[in-house]
């Protein structure tokens, strides 16, 4: 009876904890769903990279620092950064403002938070964090190199962009 | 059936080559300003005028940034499937030829022909040039990098894509250092610009410039205020001819005489009605075709400036 009890209990508890994960997983998809987020210049990168700064949001530090390289990627394809202490500004890939929902399922995909390819294209550089607390929730910056041109091959293999010599 | 599955092959095949519009050559050549700082300018007598162009063999052979900064641009575009024409190559493949054309002879001692024109024609020449120019600022012992990348249609003039910018100062880093990096970090946003102009070209036509001369004393004639169909002068039914076959009628009348006319902003389509990619000669043919038809029965001399540019001459050939 004592063993039955024991064995119930360790179930449960193993339950509750995948459980407490995936619920960690889905609340941090649902912060960063929005892709809320600040990118800036961090530097010239190597030859097909980026060097960018993300600040990622969230109520959960862990969860603000697992979003950077997610961050990173998106804003190379939809925001771009802008130029200061002799960086040049970067135009987003992707500069039709109706492809995010054209090609929506290919995003979900992409960024998935479990599986997506969004991590091929994307590395942190030194592993540090800034962390800010700005009212309730945390504000974590950390530098993330992004291969931008292996990135903008594998859009341009999926059609969401136009190749440089697409039509000829 | 064997037979026409092969033909329908061929047809299929035939349509594929023709979807493809004729792709603009891209070269990199250092601006004229950049030739002028580093005493790359030679003069060049033009029937008692002098003029100031730049040397680019003698800026290529002993101006080792000018190699890095070209063969930089050169990798990146290649990488992008877009290779460039190589400048220095093209210099030499022209040398190249010069010579050979110099002792080639037929059988019987007979030279090549070779027309004033046909000598003029032999530069080195691209659809779309890429300028290159940098400066670089030294204070104390602080290096700023300058530079401009500008690319103009060989044939409008116009500007289809630039980057520019000043480099972050550098107290360490040698010359080629810092124009290794600008190229590199303005790249992107250059060929975002290009792709712009190849997305415009694609919804609206290619844009090519049309001259119309005369020849001067000829046996008919005929200048472009010669009257036909009742009145009606030789440089109006031109013009409807270019109102009815550019895209969107899209075309600028820049400069009319009874001996000269040119047109700008000229959109042509991009294929023909076979599906053919079309160019300016090609297109230009269309017109010389009608001009030499009942009831103008012209002699049309059409010469060919490239993808952007053609002449027709009116009265011989």
């Amino acid at each position: 009876m004592k063993k039955t009890l024991l064995i119930l209990l360790a179930t449960l508890f193993a339950v509750s904890l995948v459980n407490a994960q995936a619920v960690a997983k889905k609340k941090a998809n649902k912060d960063t769903e929005r892709f809320r987020y600040e990118i800036e210049c961090a530097g010239n990168g190597a030859q097909g990279t980026f060097l960018v700064k993300v600040w990622s949001y969230s109520k959960k530090k862990q969860v603000a620092a697992d979003q950077c390289l997610k961050n990173a990627v998106h804003g190379i394809i939809f925001k771009g950064y802008s130029g200061a202490n002799g960086c040049v500004a970067q135009r987003p890939l992707v500069t039709n403002p109706g492809v995010e929902m054209e090609y929506e399922d290919y995003f979900k995909s992409f960024f998935d938070s479990k599986d997506g390819n969004f991590r091929r294209y994307a590395s942190a550089l030194n592993g540090t964090y800034e962390t800010v607390k700005v009212g309730k929730e945390y504000k974590i910056g950390t530098v993330i190199s992004v291969r931008k041109d292996e990135l903008r091959k594998a859009l341009e293999q999926a059609g969401v962009i136009k190749a440089l010599n697409a039509g000829f | 059936m064997k037979k026409f599955i092969l033909s329908a092959l061929f047809l299929a095949a035939s349509l594929v080559a023709f979807s493809q519009a004729k792709k603009p050559t891209l070269m990199v050549v250092p601006s004229d300003n950049w030739c002028n700082n580093n005493g790359f300018l030679e003069d060049y007598d033009t029937g008692g005028r002098v003029v100031r162009v730049p040397d680019y063999r003698k800026a290529l052979q002993e101006n080792t940034d000018l190699n890095l900064a070209i063969s930089t641009l050169n990798n990146l575009m290649a990488e992008r499937d877009f290779p460039l024409k190589d400048l220095e190559q093209t210099l030499k493949n022209l040398q190249q030829s010069q010579t050979e054309e110099m002792f080639t002879q037929s059988k019987s001692g007979l030279e090549l022909a070779e027309s004033p024109i046909d000598r003029l024609l032999r530069t080195a020449k691209a659809d779309i040039i890429i300028y290159l120019n940098w400066d670089v600022k030294t204070t104390g012992p602080k290096k700023t990098l300058t530079y401009i990348l500008e690319a103009k249609d060989a044939y409008t003039g116009k500007s289809v894509a630039s980057a520019q910018g000043v480099g972050s100062p550098s107290f360490a880093a040698e010359v080629p250092v810092l124009l290794q990096e600008a190229v590199i970090a303005n790249i992107d946003n250059f060929n975002a610009n290009l792709q712009r102009h190849f997305e415009d070209m694609f919804a609206n036509g290619r844009e090519i410039a049309l001259e119309i001369r005369v020849f001067q004393g000829n046996a008919l004639g005929v200048d472009l205020e010669t009257e036909f169909d009742s009145g009606t002068e030789l440089s109006e039914i031109i013009d409807q001819w270019m109102y009815d076959n550019t895209v969107a009628h899209r075309f600028s009348k820049l400069n009319m005489t009874e001996n000269f006319m040119s047109y700008e902003q000229v959109r042509i389509p991009l294929y023909n009605d076979n599906g053919m990619a079309m160019d300016a000669e090609m297109w230009g043919r269309q017109l010389r075709n009608v001009l030499r038809k009942a009831p103008y029965n012209l002699p049309v001399k059409l010469m060919n400036r490239g993808l952007g540019k053609v002449v027709l001459v009116l009265g011989d050939k």
